[in-house]
């Protein structure tokens, strides 16, 4: 798995690429606990490139988001993590494991970033 | 029989991973199905290296594929602790974010990714997990297939269903409607599954439904209309129903 980081403004993006299973779950953990202890709680994953996930990968996920969202940035808005770019593959185990509902999907990554 | 023994850490998830791709492709699965084994099998590793063993010492996995008849069989072993798949309550995969337990989930893929997933315990020879993929019969019609999820209420069912009825329309005549995350179904979406069937049957065309959970399974018993439909208990069951008899 390879993940490169991108800050923007307000904004960071992670691009995920390759496989994202028990293995390599704990990097993205780890990754994410950066971002968070650097106050940056608004998240973009472009999975573009990301070929296999595993339930590992999806508890990272799913507890990022968990945790950003718990952050009140300001009175009305709190952190988020949202997806860009969702393969085939990946959309398949989000659908089977419920994961579709639970985060916000965008087709690209532009209109994510621009959704904060 | 092919075997493959494994130290019961990550690092060995690769290895395992290439062995199950190996007999996939043996099998004559499509890449596909290929990939739900890959990862059916991945989750039942993992599981035994994080819970199994103590992961600072951890033991050994042995791993056996084989093909039986239309059958992929593989096997994992391992010495460790005893798991009972009663004790993980399966996930509710239609709670909101903040309810959302984490856990469970590789239990649960291996059980929607394969067609059959059975736990042997034995105290001298240890955890046997058997897991089962049908290989794929040749579908000699052209299904379309929709996988419908949440709540068919009045609402729901009118938009859900609507892809399904634009297909019909548009002249497809054998259609699969997978049913596994839907977790209920009103009146409505029964008439409009009527419907379609009806639709169906006027073009010898065939509508098959899988996967029903056991509460929308009920509506169908109470309303008498399993008798009505052709209700599948797995995808690769109703794929190969179709065409080979009337429903």
């Amino acid at each position: 798995m390879e993940i490169t980081h991108k800050r923007l403004n307000r904004v960071d993006l992670l691009t995920i690429k390759g496989r994202l299973d028990a293995m390599n779950a704990p990097q993205l953990k780890q990754k994410f606990d950066e971002l968070f202890d650097q106050n940056r709680y608004r998240i973009v994953l472009d999975l573009a490139g990301l070929e296999y996930v595993a339930s590992p990968g999806l508890r990272v996920l799913i507890e990022a988001r968990k945790r950003a969202r718990d952050r009140k940035l300001t009175d009305l808005e709190g952190g988020d993590v949202r997806i860009a770019n969702l393969p085939p593959r990946i959309k398949e185990v989000f659908d089977l494991t419920g994961f579709t509902s639970l985060f916000e999907i965008y087709p690209d990554t532009v209109e994510a970033v621009g959704s904060f | 029989m092919e075997s493959l023994t494994v130290l019961a850490t990550l690092k060995s998830l690769a290895q395992i991973s290439a062995f199950v791709n190996e007999a996939s492709q043996r099998a004559g699965l499509d890449d596909h199905t290929a990939w739900q084994v890959e990862l059916a099998v991945d989750e039942a590793a993992t599981n035994i290296i994080q819970h199994g063993y103590d992961p600072d010492h951890p033991g050994i996995i042995e791993l056996t594929w084989r093909i039986e008849d239309d059958r992929l069989v593989i096997t994992l072993r391992d010495y460790g602790r005893r798991f009972n798949p009663d004790d993980v309550p399966p996930p509710d995969v239609s709670s909101p974010l903040e309810e959302r337990q984490p856990g469970g989930l590789g239990l649960y893929l291996m059980n929607q990714l394969m067609d059959q997933v059975r736990f042997d315990f034995d105290d001298t020879d240890g955890n046997l997990l058997t897991m089962v993929k049908y290989i794929q019969p040749h579908v000699s019609v052209d299904v379309r297939e929709f996988c419908l999820s949440g709540r068919l209420d009045a609402v729901g069912a009118a938009l859900a269903l609507a892809p399904v009825h634009q297909a019909i329309a548009d002249g497809a005549a054998y259609v699969l409607i997978d049913f596994g995350n839907v977790t209920f179904l009103s009146s409505t979406a029964l008439r409009s599954l009527l419907l379609a069937r009806k639709d169906l049957l006027e073009r010898n065309g065939e509508l098959r439904l899988c996967n029903l959970r056991p509460q929308v399974r009920e509506v169908f018993e109470l309303t008498g209309f399993t008798q009505v439909f052709a209700i599948h208990s797995s995808r690769t069951e109703a794929l190969a129903a179709f065409g080979q008899e009337h429903v």
